[in-house]
């Protein structure tokens, strides 16, 4: 219990012994986590709005007239990818069209026969497997024409490829930072340290106990860090959202809470983590060596 | 606890031979003066006992235990039955002489108010309590020495390490720092201390082993606390 107390207060004094060297970690820290978080916060939101779009993604293949559309829909449906295939009789495409027009209706009745053709209305899973389907749609013999409106759902898809690539890179580069940046910082108070370290151990303190205010004071840096970067980006974000809702309703953004808490959390958790490996490597190696007999 | 070296030899990086065949033994109790010219390896066999050194040769028992399968853990709790003064005092200079103290004892996890009270009693008895709140740089060199011993004894040490305790003193001083150790020896602590002044050799007797280029060259019991060299 003692002990727990020595250790703790030997952190802080850590920080504040060197509080220069900790607000520029701090600084450093918050930058790389805010980055990460911007990046996490655009990659989450491309996915949901292609979600969003991907509920609504279809695709009209107009049978040539008189076709088997029964015959037709069995053989769609073993393409593959698909959610619901709905056929539409000529009938029941009038009707639509007639409920569609409302009053407008006579227009259609003046004519004499249905022109309208047989028709397979077809919902996918993703916006990738649009373009594809319509492909081999269009290579069936039954089939006189296809109809989607994927252009944008596709290049979203990509679009949602690309970015989630980028936050990986941007992963990559975030983490291989905020491990330097923190282990430089604990490198840098381990030596200056390095006499005590050296005392400590030769009069029979524990290499646990000396290098645990090390690494608490990485894991705090850390966290503190990340902590500051979640609160800024998240307020930052729901406050321009909001701006952004209110003049472009049409636009749809992530606005689900739990999942934003959920990534402060993860974020604060990635700042401890990092903080606990970065730390650990800047003391460890040291005190096995300060330890080891000549 | 006692110490049983056997045949140990040290060489050193580049040929350098510390240490050449050296059997020694010390029982518990005892007050040893480790002489001999520079570079003869006191300092070397001090810092076998205290295993910051291995022996290239040879075996070392300290309380039975033999020293080389000392287990990663096992070190920081053997160190605590040793108190080790160095020549170079090693105080740290950013902590106050009662913190000086008192850290070897949190390190140990010894509770905060014990802590103060045990480091109070020893600075109290090697006469530094009234310095307490200075820094080692604002001591003179007689009073860093008394701090660097009380730091060695505060955890009630089987066995004391002195390396050259009475290096750059006066001879008052010296004088006082020998009885200071002769009356932590006369409460049951081993006090191994090696000099090169032969005046305190001669003045406060005690069992005297002379070293000449690693070897043992001559061992006297001079002291009341002879023990039984059986070699
Ligand atoms: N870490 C080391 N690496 C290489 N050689 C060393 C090392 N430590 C000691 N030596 C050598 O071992 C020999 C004995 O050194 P040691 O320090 O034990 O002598 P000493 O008796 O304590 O001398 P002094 O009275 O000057 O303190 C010396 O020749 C020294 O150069
Ligand atoms: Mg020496």
């Amino acid at each position: 219990m003692s002990t727990f107390r020595y250790l703790l207060r030997d952190t802080f004094r850590l920080i504040f012994r060197h509080w220069g060297m900790s607000l520029l970690t701090l600084f450093s820290i918050s930058a790389v986590f805010f980055l990460l978080g911007a990046s996490s916060l655009l990659s989450l939101n491309t996915r949901h709005l292609l979600g969003n779009i991907e509920g609504q993604l279809t695709v009209q293949a107009y049978l040539k007239p008189g076709s088997d559309l029964e015959a037709a829909r069995k053989k769609v449906q073993t393409f593959g990818n698909i959610v619901q295939i709905v056929a539409i009789t000529p009938d029941e495409a009038l009707e639509h069209l007639k409920a569609r027009l409302g009053n407008r209706a006579e227009v259609i009745t003046l004519v004499g026969e249905n022109p309208l053709p047989p028709a397979l209305e077809i919902r996918v899973e993703r916006a990738a497997h649009v373009s594809s389907l319509a492909r081999r749609l269009v290579a069936m013999a039954e089939v006189e024409d296809v109809v989607y409106a994927g252009g944008l759902a596709e290049k979203l898809s990509r679009l949602s490829v690309f970015v989630g690539r980028l936050s990986v890179g941007i992963l990559v580069i975030a983490v291989v930072a905020a491990v330097m940046v923190l282990f430089n910082t604990v490198r840098m108070a381990v030596y200056s340290r390095r006499d005590e370290i050296h005392v400590m151990l030769q009069v029979g303190a524990t290499q646990t106990y000396v290098a645990l205010p090390f690494v608490l004071q990485g894991m705090l840096l850390g966290m503190m860090g990340a902590a500051f970067a979640a609160l800024t980006l998240l307020k930052g974000y729901s406050s321009a959202i909001s701006v952004l809702a209110a003049t472009m309703p049409f636009l749809l953004f992530l606005r689900d809470g739990a999942l934003l808490a959920k990534l402060g959390v993860v974020l604060v958790g990635a700042g401890i983590c990092l903080g606990w490996i970065a730390s650990w490597f800047a003391v460890v190696r040291y005190i096995r060596d300060a330890v080891k007999p000549l | 606890m006692d110490i049983r070296i056997s045949g140990v030899t040290k060489v050193f990086e580049g040929d350098i031979v510390a240490l050449d065949g050296v059997y020694f033994a010390v029982g518990a109790g005892e007050f040893v003066y480790l002489v001999g010219t520079t570079g003869s390896g006191k300092t070397t066999l001090l810092r076998v006992i205290s295993r910051e050194v291995l022996p290239t040769k040879g075996q070392v028992l300290v309380g039975g235990f033999d020293l080389r399968r000392m287990r990663y853990n096992d070190l920081a709790y053997y160190r605590r039955d040793l108190g080790i003064v160095f020549q170079d005092f090693r105080l740290l200079s950013h902590l106050t002489v009662l913190e000086n103290v008192a850290f070897i004892l949190e390190a140990m996890g010894v509770p905060p108010r014990e802590v103060r009270d045990r480091s109070g009693f020893i600075l109290e008895r090697v006469g530094m309590w009234h310095r307490r709140f200075l820094k080692p740089p604002q001591l003179s060199g007689g009073e860093q020495q008394r701090v660097a011993i009380a730091r060695a004894i505060v955890n009630a040490p089987a066995v004391l390490l002195a390396d050259e305790p009475t290096g750059n003193l006066d001879p008052r001083t010296s004088d006082e720092i020998v009885q200071l150790l002769t009356s932590i020896n006369a409460s049951g602590t081993t006090v191994i201390m090696a000099t090169h002044n032969q005046y305190l050799v001669d003045a406060y007797r005690h069992r005297v082993v002379e070293l000449s280029r690693g070897r043992i060259i001559r061992d006297e019991n001079q002291g009341r606390y002879a023990a039984d060299v059986d070699l």
